[in-house]
């Protein structure tokens, strides 16, 4: 939920309470005044009463008062004295309908006789008043409620434009493209604190990547260029025709070292290239036909091993993922397929939509397959390998959702990739696959 | 044929001068841009060889000025950055080719060899060697005139033996001439000494002499017997 829209709701329940409390406080005070007026004038009218009793030491009903107005009757034996008020409704002939009166109940002897003298008072002004007065209050008070409401809901619009500014103003930053972060200065003290810290932020942000990247660059090229310079010199070196055989395997040992090393170092720096996102734009690639190119590719090496390839290819299998990054994904799945095979084995390759899955035969694993993802982790003593592949496969399906998994069972390996969000991506890839 | 090695690491250039001076060309060094950059002013050269990462410059500008001044040389980019973006931009300003390093002498010969092959004569140039004939642009060989069948990847190797003669091969240089980095070295070498036999059988076979020798323990020697 939106902050706006949060605090209008909290504001309006609090002000809804507010208002419904005061106005319920103001029908009650009325109405208390009101009473009390009415009380203060009924017992005025008791004292008349009492002293035009005593005066006349006699009643009789006048014409002056009006229907209902008072009431007296005899009451036989004695009676506590005292006064009571309470409320009724007697039937109104004129009006055909019950009204309200407030009564005060007393007793008083007249010629000594007790009587139980009642006076009333219409209470119907009175109510009518309290009506009006309530209406008005709820009507004011709610109008007042909305006016807030709307001012408060569009000031905070305004007063928030720089934070919603700078929100989406960071959410469109983005680290790889050069451009710095660039923020609307505020003339609010916090959002201008926050746009710097924001900004701050970001600028480090850019130079760490930048320094990692120009790392990256840099390691590379001062790990490569000696490793050229070893490889140059070696290769000088065999040129010179009197060499033993026990300087020739020297050499080629030195050789091959310097060659591990180049690859080692080329599979490291691609890992961290990819960890930082280096490589851009993705594309939707179909990476089963990458996979059966690459085998096509590779034919001469699975001849040479004499390895069967076979393929149950029902959908391709598509990934968003830069097009390099592709390659390096399938070549090194099947260089995988191909290492660790055995003389006249098998390849398998099997493609849906959502799995695609290479399968090849070879010896059981001799390390916890749950290790193998990880780097410098070498299935068999093979000295080749320099153990990155698969770290190499699984940093690429971490960075662009896929999901990779590897199971061994009666001597097949298998690895397989699946989309990590099947929801979104099957939309994605019916709409390529319709257009 | 005058090349010029635009490289600051000494040792490398030494190597690589070394390696061209024995195929017969007369090679230049540069170990800095502000050297390089006079010498391309002053001189004229068939090929030039540049990295990208120089002391007090970008190799990247040495390519675009040659370019400017003379366009009929070929270019060959060596770097250690194997960044697509910096090949692609290689490419868009002009140079031929660009090699990783670390790359094989061999390789670079054959590629700058290839190069001057395509800048000189349009490729319409045939490579002689003894009785050996081959007309690249055509990719076909003739063994005293007669015409050899050879395989794909049979005549890459005779190519590249052919661009360096009578120098031992590695295995290793072998192999990634013809399939490049992707492959294992168990099977390649498998697979280059297969190859070898194969090419060495079907020249023999049209009555050519065996040029190819193996030196124990690095790999192959294309040369006089």
């Amino acid at each position: 939920m939106k902050l706006l829209a949060q605090t209008n709701r909290i504001y309006l329940g609090f002000s809804l309470v507010v208002y419904l409390l005061t106005a319920l406080a103001f029908y009650q005070i009325s109405r208390l005044l009101i009473y009390d007026e009415v009380e203060s004038r009924l017992r005025v009218e008791k004292q008349d009463f009492e002293a035009y009793a005593r005066t006349h030491n006699a009643w009789a009903s006048s014409p002056y008062f009006v229907e209902n107005k008072i009431e007296i009757t005899p009451v036989p034996g004695p009676v506590q004295p005292g006064e009571a008020f309470v409320d009724t409704l007697i039937y109104n002939h004129y009006d055909n309908e019950m009204t309200p009166f407030r009564q005060l109940t007393f007793f008083t002897p007249i010629h000594g006789q007790l009587y139980r003298v009642e006076i009333r008072k219409s209470l119907i002004q009175t109510y009518r008043l309290i009506e009006v007065i309530t209406v008005t209050m709820v009507l004011f008070l709610g109008l007042l409620l909305l006016g807030m409401f709307w001012f408060q809901s569009r000031l905070s619009g305004r007063l928030w434009l720089p934070f919603y500014d700078t929100l989406s103003r960071v959410k469109a930053f983005d680290l790889r493209q050069g451009s710095p972060l660039q923020l609307h200065p505020s003339s609010i003290t916090e959002f201008s604190e926050l746009n710097d810290v924001l900004t701050k932020m970001a600028d480090k942000m850019q130079h760490d990547y930048q320094g990692l990247k120009e790392f990256t660059e840099n390691a590379s090229h001062e790990m490569q260029t000696p490793l050229a310079l070893i490889n140059a010199k070696v290769e000088q070196l065999i040129q010179s025709s009197q060499l033993t055989e026990n300087q020739s395997d020297w050499i080629d040992g030195i050789y091959q070292a310097s060659r591990r090393m180049a690859r080692l170092n080329q599979g490291l720096l691609l890992l961290a290239k990819i960890d930082n996102g280096q490589f851009g734009d993705t594309h939707t690639v179909d990476l089963t036909a990458e996979l059966m190119q690459r085998l096509t590719d590779m034919d001469e090496v699975i001849t040479h091993k004499q390895l069967t390839v076979s393929s149950d290819l029902r959908e391709p299998f598509r990934g968003q993922l830069p097009p390099f990054l592709a390659d390096s994904l399938v070549t090194n799945l099947i260089s995988n397929a191909i290492r660790h095979n055995q003389s006249g084995g098998a390849i398998h390759v099997c493609s849906s939509a959502e799995t695609l899955a290479l399968s090849n035969t070879g010896f059981a694993p001799v390390t916890d397959p749950g290790t193998l993802f990880d780097r410098f982790k070498k299935g068999a003593a093979n000295a080749e390998s320099v153990g990155l592949g698969l770290a190499i496969v699984r940093q690429i399906c971490h960075s662009y959702e896929l999901g990779v998994d590897y199971q061994y069972q009666s001597g097949i390996h298998t690895l397989t990739l699946t989309r990590q969000f099947a929801g979104t991506e099957r939309v994605n890839g019916m709409g390529i696959a319709a257009s | 044929m005058k090349v010029l090695v635009v490289e600051d690491e000494l040792g490398l250039a030494e190597g690589i001068t070394d390696y061209m001076v024995k195929e017969g060309y007369v090679c230049e060094t540069a170990d800095t841009f502000q050297k390089a950059d006079e010498k391309i002013h002053l001189y004229e050269y068939d090929c030039i060889i540049v990295d990208l990462t120089l002391p007090d410059g970008n190799g990247f500008q040495l390519v675009e000025t040659l370019k400017r001044l003379a366009s009929t040389t070929g270019i060959i980019i060596i770097s250690a950055r194997n960044a697509l973006e910096d090949k692609l931009k290689g490419l868009e300003i002009g140079s031929d080719d660009y090699l990783t390093k670390p790359f094989h002498l061999s390789e670079l010969n054959a590629r700058v060899k290839s190069l001057l092959r395509r800048r000189q004569f349009g490729g319409h140039t045939e490579i002689r060697f003894r009785e050996l004939t081959v007309v690249p642009h055509a990719r076909t060989v003739f063994v005293n005139g007669q015409p050899t069948a050879l395989s794909r990847k049979e005549y890459d190797l005779l190519l590249y033996f052919l661009s360096n003669t009578d120098v031992a091969l590695t295995k290793a240089s072998i192999a990634e001439h013809l399939w490049g980095d992707n492959i294992d070295s168990a099977d390649s070498f498998d697979m280059v000494y297969s190859h070898i036999k194969n090419l060495r059988r079907k020249l023999l076979d049209k009555g050519a002499a065996d040029y190819v020798q193996s030196i124990y323990g690095i790999g192959y020697k294309f040369g006089q017997p």
